[in-house]
């Protein structure tokens, strides 16, 4: 998957009332907004956290959780906490006002609500909420490369491994290093090297599938998480992208290198005992230690304590050329 | 009293709704009436919170304000006779309200 900012158009409202649901629907789905919406509390956080709304309005006087609480627990949970809350509720007083800002929400908004000033509120939070997530993304991309970084890595293979463990679904991890780095940094420079970086993220990310994970996980190392993928399939997937850095040819100043790259694979159904990243992380960096030591530009998988080398042996892959 | 149109009835994001909510006041003035009639006054202050909150935006600015009298008459328990007065003539909007015609 690559970075790209999520889509900024979905208000979940939660009132019990269902004319303000309609009334809200026909004000803002002009302004091109897919509104969706709860009527109490309890399904309005559940709500919150499948659709991931990019604004919720909320009101106040809901039957068993009211709206304050609604706001706090929202504001409690990581998967919303980012989410701006604006209330939109007949209750006026100033004291309702500062509570609910205190809790949280971006905005404060009284019934009945004028049309042209909901919207404009909306909008506002709206693009808060954009900057918010281009910076967040940011701050999970790796500059040189534009692949994802480490920290977003490490954040996915915790979360996708609770994922593989509860559903027993496979995930595989895919470690690549360039091979002789250091060498061609210190013979043809550090901006030599950083072209070399950039060209080999560009195959690895032009050679996995959409739904891989791809990250420069730190120097001249590289991460491929494969969600849903078992060992095998990962196999073919790493021979793929092996070649697609043995085939690349960077150029700079009439010099013209090929590099290649050496892959270590793990699965999560084949590393035995404890499912954790740091056994994954383990298990995978021991194959690929095992790719430099057998002379580089191969792929290695870990089996239930084994490596072995993949490249160039077809039954290690199954002949199936499922990718 | 004389009918009481939308506001909003010739905004075409609006009409059906407009209609729907409209269609709808016969029917909650009746439950104002039951539930003034049974004392239940925490329902009927319920009552009272929501057609204020509703009424101005679907274009009845009458109903916000005499339910937001209604509503404050019963929070503050001033008096039952005031509570009595604004269901009367809030009843008495809501059914001289005319449901727009759609084609």
């Amino acid at each position: 998957m690559n970075p790209q900012v999520p889509n900024p158009n979905r208000v979940l409202v939660i009132d019990d009332n269902e004319s303000i649901h309609k009334l809200v629907v026909a004000r803002l789905r002009p302004e091109g907004l897919e509104v969706i919406g709860e009527d109490d509390g309890e399904r309005g956080i559940e709500r919150a956290v499948s659709s991931q709304p990019d604004v919720i309005l909320l009101d106040i006087g809901l039957p068993n959780v009211d709206g304050f609480e609604v706001c706090r627990r929202l504001k409690e949970h990581p998967s919303t906490r980012n989410i701006p809350i604006i209330f939109l509720t007949g209750t006026t007083d100033t004291e309702s006002k500062v509570r609910g800002l205190d809790l949280g929400a971006v905005d404060y908004v009284t019934k009945p609500f004028d049309q042209v000033e909901l919207r404009a509120r909306v909008r506002a939070a709206l693009r808060t909420k954009r900057l918010q997530d281009i910076l967040e993304q940011q701050s999970f991309l790796d500059g040189l490369t534009g692949l994802w970084n480490r920290s977003y890595l490490d954040r996915r293979l915790e979360s996708e491994l609770n994922v593989a463990r509860r559903y027993g679904r496979p995930l595989t991890l895919v470690l690549a290093d360039v091979d002789h780095f250091k060498r061609v940094n210190d013979s043809l420079g550090h901006l030599f090297g950083d072209i070399v970086l950039q060209g080999i993220a560009e195959g690895l990310r032009a050679y996995a599938r959409r739904s891989d994970i791809v990250a420069r996980y730190g120097g001249e190392e590289f991460a491929i998480l494969l969600t849903d993928t078992t060992l095998r399939a990962a196999l073919h997937v790493s021979e793929r992208l092996r070649m697609s850095a043995e085939n690349r040819h960077c150029e700079a100043r009439s010099e013209v290198v090929s590099v290649t790259a050496s892959f270590g694979v793990a699965c999560s159904e084949d590393i035995g005992g404890v499912l954790t990243p740091e056994e994954l992380i383990r298990a995978a960096d021991l194959a690929l230690y095992a790719s430099k030591d057998a002379g580089r530009n191969c792929v290695h998988m870990y089996r239930d304590g084994e490596l072995i080398l993949t490249t160039g042996d077809p039954d290690a892959l199954g002949g199936s050329g499922a990718t | 009293m004389d009918p009481i149109r939308s506001s909003y009835e010739s905004d075409p994001d609006m009409l059906e709704i407009v209609c729907d909510f409209a269609r709808e006041l016969p029917a909650r003035a009746a439950r104002l009436e039951a539930l003034l009639e049974a004392r239940s006054y925490s329902d009927l202050q319920t009552l009272a919170h929501q057609l204020k909150g509703a009424g101005g935006g679907y274009g009845f600015a009458q109903i916000t304000e005499v339910a937001g009298r209604l509503e404050q008459s019963l929070k503050s328990g001033s008096s039952e006779t005031l509570a009595k007065e604004c269901v009367a003539e809030l009843c008495a909007i809501l059914r001289a309200v005319v449901v727009p015609e759609t084609n």
